[in-house]
């Protein structure tokens, strides 16, 4: 059992600190704020470079070969400065990710090395859909062979980066007789084709900054070869991929908790009520000590699935327990947080209202928590049934 | 051209520091250890030159203290070290400024290093002697607490910060020391394929005990935390009152007046 990271994890940590602190705190509140994304874009050019999109990605893609660990603690530590950031960093290392996994040879060098280099902003990861959350399965956006072209018709809804992304990977039907799951397909669409139109930003509670849009097919025409994957295969490789992804989103809900409670911890020594330092009564005392055990017990858990995956196990269990538990624990230290400050918590003067916000969503995107227990539940029933 | 970097691993400046058992050095069960500001500034400089120089140079990037050094030197070697050397020591804390610069030139002797970049000081100990006492035992020219540098035709010319504002420029040829200020460069983060790659270049390890043939002449007599200050002053009276207040103090007692 040996529980510490290597001198090359600890390394990249400390770069995804020292970045964070010196580039990306200083703008969060003003993304959050306000309308102007281009700070963000120009971090996130600088983090390419740096090696922080393709952190899991082979060196022949342009990729860092740093592993799943190195990654679940970057975006820690990413998060604990810019939410918005995050999501994107995250995004995009599913997206290299996933075309690494299942694309051709031409496919992953036509794509991974832009997203890597920071050529494109971001890529963008393209499932859900109106009738189809939760249950992706149930999607209707449809992919028709035309000669030697494919044919995209249909919508996709909540889609993290569009309007800036290079390149979108893109679910859809292929064979509408086939059993719930077993027809559909993986392309990649890139940004510009004709009949791919991105439509509305959504205004949301939080994580400003990272645009999420609906994306419209209308008779979008893509080559032959933009199909990613066997055919009728999609619905398995998104099955797996956002398992990964499951990974950055805990890791990501855990640097906004641990941002919170840091900044609530430090205020509670510094606050006088009653005589006293708020730090000195036992129901602040309480919720540090609360707050700060179950972000333990969430980073050992990322932990775990993140080793999982990198030595090559089945981390689909693990990945779900730890995402479900760090977007909670995060979500509790978040309130607390708030609670810690008073009124001024409430106020936009404090971080940690945009933290409260931040955290919100990450027990919702990327598998809501209600759908990680299934997948976790379902994995312990396997064991238990006839 | 042989470049030399010592670099020191510091703790992170903003911990808590606490006396340790002896009461003579900080307690470091607890802390997080970074390379020291300064040395940052040398490393870049040192990485700039060889850049500047098509790659020929060969930086080598030294630096004594227990095996969590390692870390530092790793970065280092990211930031674009050709080659490392680790001077196992479990308590460099306990050696003084003299003892330090001994092991370091020790080391050097006969290696031919052209230009040897140092840190100005270290965050912890903040003594500034190291990079000259350098120099003086191995017979090198030395220019301290860099803020500018630059190399042609087989001079430094080095930009130097001295007191209340005013820089001087110096001149010097080879073999020399420098020692680099805050604000030298803007160093470089190491970028993540640079640091899995720098697994892979050489790291010597060297026992302090064969390069260590010095007594210390200096001692730490006592660590501790300074006392308390008292609660500060609190003006009071009506606005006019106050400004009259402060505008005194300002004069009488701080330079931002004169
Ligand atoms: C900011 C943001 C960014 C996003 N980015 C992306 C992206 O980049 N790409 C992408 O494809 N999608 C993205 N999404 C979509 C996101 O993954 C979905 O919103 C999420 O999966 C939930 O789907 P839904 O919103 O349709 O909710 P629904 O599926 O309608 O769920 C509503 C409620 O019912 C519960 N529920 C549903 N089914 C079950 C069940 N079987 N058992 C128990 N409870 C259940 C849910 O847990 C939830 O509480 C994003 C969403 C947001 C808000």
């Amino acid at each position: 059992m040996f529980l510490d990271l290597t001198e090359e994890q600890k390394l990249i940590q400390d770069t995804a600190q020292e970045f964070a602190r010196a580039e990306l705190e200083p703008v969060a509140a003003q993304l959050d704020q306000g309308d102007d994304r281009g700070p963000m874009l120009a971090n996130l050019k600088k983090l390419a470079e740096l090696g922080f999109m393709g952190l899991n990605v082979k060196d022949a893609y342009g990729g860092s070969e740093a592993g799943v660990v190195a990654f679940s603690v970057a975006m820690t530590e990413i998060a604990r400065a810019c939410a918005s950031t995050a999501v994107t960093v995250s995004v995009n290392n599913m997206v290299c990710e996933v075309i690494q996994a299942v694309g051709s040879e031409e496919q992953k060098k036509a794509y991974i090395p832009k997203i890597c280099s920071g050529e494109y902003a971001a890529g963008s990861f393209a499932l859900t859909e109106t009738g189809a959350g939760s249950d992706p399965a149930g999607m209707t956006t449809t992919a028709a062979l035309d000669g030697d072209q494919w044919v995209l018709n249909g919508a996709k809804l909540f889609i993290t980066s569009a309007p800036y992304a290079g390149v979108f990977v893109v679910w859809a039907v292929t064979d509408r007789e086939a059993p719930k799951g077993k027809g559909i397909s993986c392309f990649l669409v890139e940004a510009g084709t004709p009949g791919l139109i991105i439509g509305k930003e959504e205004g949301k509670m939080g994580q400003h900054a990272s645009a999420t849009n609906e994306v419209i097919f209308d008779k979008c025409r893509i080559p032959k070869g933009a199909l990613m994957g066997k055919l009728n295969d999609g619905f398995r490789i998104a099955v797996a991929e956002l398992g990964g992804g499951r990974i950055g989103i805990g890791s990501l809900g855990l640097g906004v908790g641990l941002a919170a409670m840091d900044y609530a911890t430090r205020y509670a020594t510094e606050r006088s009520q009653f005589g006293q330092k708020i730090s000195d009564f036992q129901a602040i005392q309480w919720k540090i000590a609360d707050s700060y055990t179950e972000l333990e017990a969430a980073r050992l858990l990322l932990m775990n699935a993140a080793f999982r995956k990198e030595q090559g196990k089945p981390f689909a269990k693990e990945a779900s327990m730890a995402k479900m538990y760090a977007t909670e624990a995060a979500n509790r230290a978040c309130y607390h947080a708030v609670q810690m400050l008073g009124g001024y918590g409430y106020t936009q003067d404090y971080p940690v209202e945009r933290y409260a916000r931040d955290a919100r969503i990450t027990s919702i995107y990327e598998g809501t928590n209600e759908i990680q227990r299934v997948i976790v539940s379902r994995e312990i029933l396997k064991n238990f049934s006839s | 051209m042989k470049i030399l970097v010592c670099i020191k691993q510091v703790p992170d400046m903003e911990s808590r520091f606490r006396p340790n058992a002896s009461g003579t050095w900080f307690e470091e069960s607890d802390l997080a250890f970074r390379m020291n500001e300064y040395d940052e500034y040398a490393v870049e400089q040192a990485v700039q030159l060889k850049e500047q120089l098509a790659g020929e140079p060969e930086v080598t990037v030294l630096s004594i203290g227990p095996d969590r050094v390692n870390e530092a030197l790793k970065k280092a070697l990211a930031m674009g070290c050709d080659r490392g050397v680790h001077i196992q020591d479990p308590a460099p804390q306990d050696k003084d400024p003299w003892q330090i610069a001994s092991i370091i030139a020790q080391f050097a002797q006969g290696e031919g290093f052209d230009l040897v970049f140092t840190g100005m000081q270290s965050q912890d100990r903040g003594s500034a002697q190291v990079g000259v006492l350098v120099a003086e035992l191995l017979g090198y020219a030395c220019a301290t607490t860099l803020v500018g540098f630059s190399f042609s035709d087989g001079l430094v010319t080095a930009r130097r910060e001295l007191e209340g504002g005013i820089k001087g420029v110096v001149k010097l040829g080879l073999p020399a020391v420098v020692t680099c200020q805050l604000g030298l460069n803007t160093p470089r983060y190491p970028t993540l394929p640079n640091i899995m790659k720098a697994k892979k270049k050489d790291v010597l390890t060297i026992p302090v005990a064969d390069l260590l043939h010095e007594e210390a002449v200096a001692a730490t007599a006592r660590f501790y935390p300074p006392e308390k200050k008292g609660g500060g002053i609190v003006l009071e009276g009506d606005v006019g009152n106050l400004v009259e207040q402060l505008y005194g103090i300002l004069k009488e007692k701080t330079t931002v007046l004169r």
